[in-house]
């Protein structure tokens, strides 16, 4: 598996991930919602699979000696590495955020505890739809990122609205008090944790789905 | 020994069937593959290979089930689709040091010895290398890792004449070991002239012949005749008959011979033998 996480980011992966690994920045830019930079983590996945296909990346990596549905696990373990460190990159801007606007971030929800809890959950949307989706045929990238990214942006939509609901909600969720956001840590593992579990299903389901494809 | 076993290997599409499709190959031997576009070649290479789901069959590499021992077998084949077209941006020494990671018996001395020989430039990019050169590059890769049996799907499409001698002149060297044996795929029948051992024919998913080349060339004879020597008990006997204003011309197998007389028979080389197989 080593092997193949090393042909991933050496050969597949594609040179926006890199770049914007980086936009934890626009968690600095003022009132400008947090959730924004995570469509272009979304974005660099689904140039991944668009350059992988161009690329032909599935028959070179079947014709390795290596079991098929291991091509899928080698992909989710990417991905999965991809969006765990957009999130870690992107705290130390939120800290930095906090600093620099006390007041908040009046356009959404501030980036807090919670708000990380809620990034994992909608990154998992976005996993589920889109990876299962593409293994069924491993070259239609299209109609899958779009459902992809229609249900994430539910999934943000509703995060989102939440900042928005009577104030007991709000004052909750929205605020970078330490107290409070002590009390969001449960929000977080949460997030962790569907996040986790997400993956482990868009693994089982893309790898059958995968199985059946004749390449 | 034998190298490459594969036993009634069956793959149905809405269009398109493969039929219990059969031969083997020997260490030490080039065996060519061959039938026109769509006739099956690339869909046996890939149910062999298991990258289409074949209904059944079986297929057994080395004495070993391939089903049952992918990996085992996937370290002794070099295969080829047509050269190497991933990754047509990376450079040759990208592409050959991620390649060589998933191999255990990847010799450096031998990989840097084939670039020299094929004058590989590891510098180069994928895009940038001719036709020729790609194939050669896939070879150098199949042979670094100790593949025993190189499977090629159409390795000599689009290559000029030249290119095309050069590269079958290779086969032959890489076999005199009489360790390497080669299957590789064409549709063109001056390939199998110059360097095949063995010939297996498929058409529209079923294998015609598979044999040696001398005695599929001894299996057939050219014939050509006068209208009125074209009997209907004659007729039964030819495969691809045409006629003309002075007559007809046709193949007929060799076991029906001999024709009445008036009749002319000659050689068919392999061109006019898929020709007239083709036509019925």
């Amino acid at each position: 598996m080593k092997n193949l996480i090393y042909k991933e980011f050496k050969l597949a992966a594609h040179p926006t991930t890199f770049i914007f690994w980086s936009f934890g920045l626009m968690l600095l830019i003022p009132a400008y919602p947090g959730y924004v930079e995570f469509v272009y983590v979304v974005m660099s996945i689904f140039f991944i699979f668009l350059t992988g296909r161009e690329n032909k990346d599935v028959l070179y990596t079947v014709s390795l000696p290596i079991p098929k549905q291991d091509v899928v696990k080698a992909r989710c373990l990417m991905l999965g590495i991809i969006e765990l460190l957009q999130i870690v990159i992107s705290i130390p801007f939120a800290i930095i955020a906090h600093r620099l606007y006390p007041g908040g971030n009046p356009a959404g929800i501030d980036a807090n505890v919670a708000f990380f809890g809620f990034v994992f959950a909608m990154l998992t949307v976005y996993n589920l739809v889109l990876v299962p989706s593409f293994y069924k045929t491993a070259i239609k990238i299209g109609i899958p990122f779009l459902l992809g990214l229609g249900a994430m942006i539910a999934f943000y939509f509703l995060a989102e609205s939440l900042v928005w609901m009577p104030s007991g909600i709000r004052d909750f969720l929205d605020t970078t008090d330490p107290a409070i956001m002590t009390k969001q840590l449960p929000i977080l593992a949460g997030g962790i944790a569907i996040w986790g579990v997400g993956w482990l299903l868009v693994y089982r389901k893309a790898a059958a789905n995968f199985e059946k494809v004749d390449v | 020994m034998e190298i490459l076993s594969v036993e009634n290997l069956s793959k149905s599409y809405e269009k398109f069937a493969l039929k219990n499709v059969s031969f083997s190959l020997d260490q030490g031997f080039i065996m060519g593959f061959i039938g026109r576009n769509g006739a099956g070649k690339t869909t046996t290479l890939k149910s062999m290979l298991r990258l289409v789901h074949p209904q059944s069959g079986k297929v057994t590499v080395l004495g070993l089930d391939y089903a049952e021992n992918e990996f085992v077998c996937k370290q002794k084949i070099g295969f080829v689709l047509g050269g190497v077209d991933y990754y047509p941006r990376k450079k040759l020494k990208t592409i050959t040091d991620v390649t060589k990671r998933f191999y255990q018996d990847w010799d450096e001395g031998k990989y840097l010895d084939l670039l020299q020989r094929f004058e590989l430039d590891p510098e180069k990019r994928i895009d940038q290398l001719s036709a020729g050169m790609r194939v050669k590059y896939s070879l150098a890769l199949a042979l670094s890792h100790q593949a025993q049996l190189l499977i090629l799907d159409e390795p000599t499409t689009g290559l000029d004449p030249v290119s095309r001698d050069d590269l079958l002149c290779l086969f032959q060297d890489l076999i005199e070991d009489g360790e390497h044996s080669i299957l590789f795929s064409t549709h063109i029948t001056s390939d199998l002239e110059k360097c095949a051992d063995f010939i297996t024919y498929i058409k529209d998913g079923e294998i015609l012949v598979t044999s040696d080349k001398e005695s599929f060339l001894g299996a057939y004879r050219l014939v050509q005749g006068s209208t009125e020597s074209l009997t209907p008990e004659l007729k039964v006997k030819l495969i691809g008959v045409r006629q003309h204003k002075f007559g007809f011309e046709a193949m007929v197998k060799s076991v029906d011979l001999p024709l009445p007389s008036g009749i002319e028979v000659a050689p068919a080389d392999l061109e006019e033998i898929m020709i007239h197989i083709e036509r019925e």
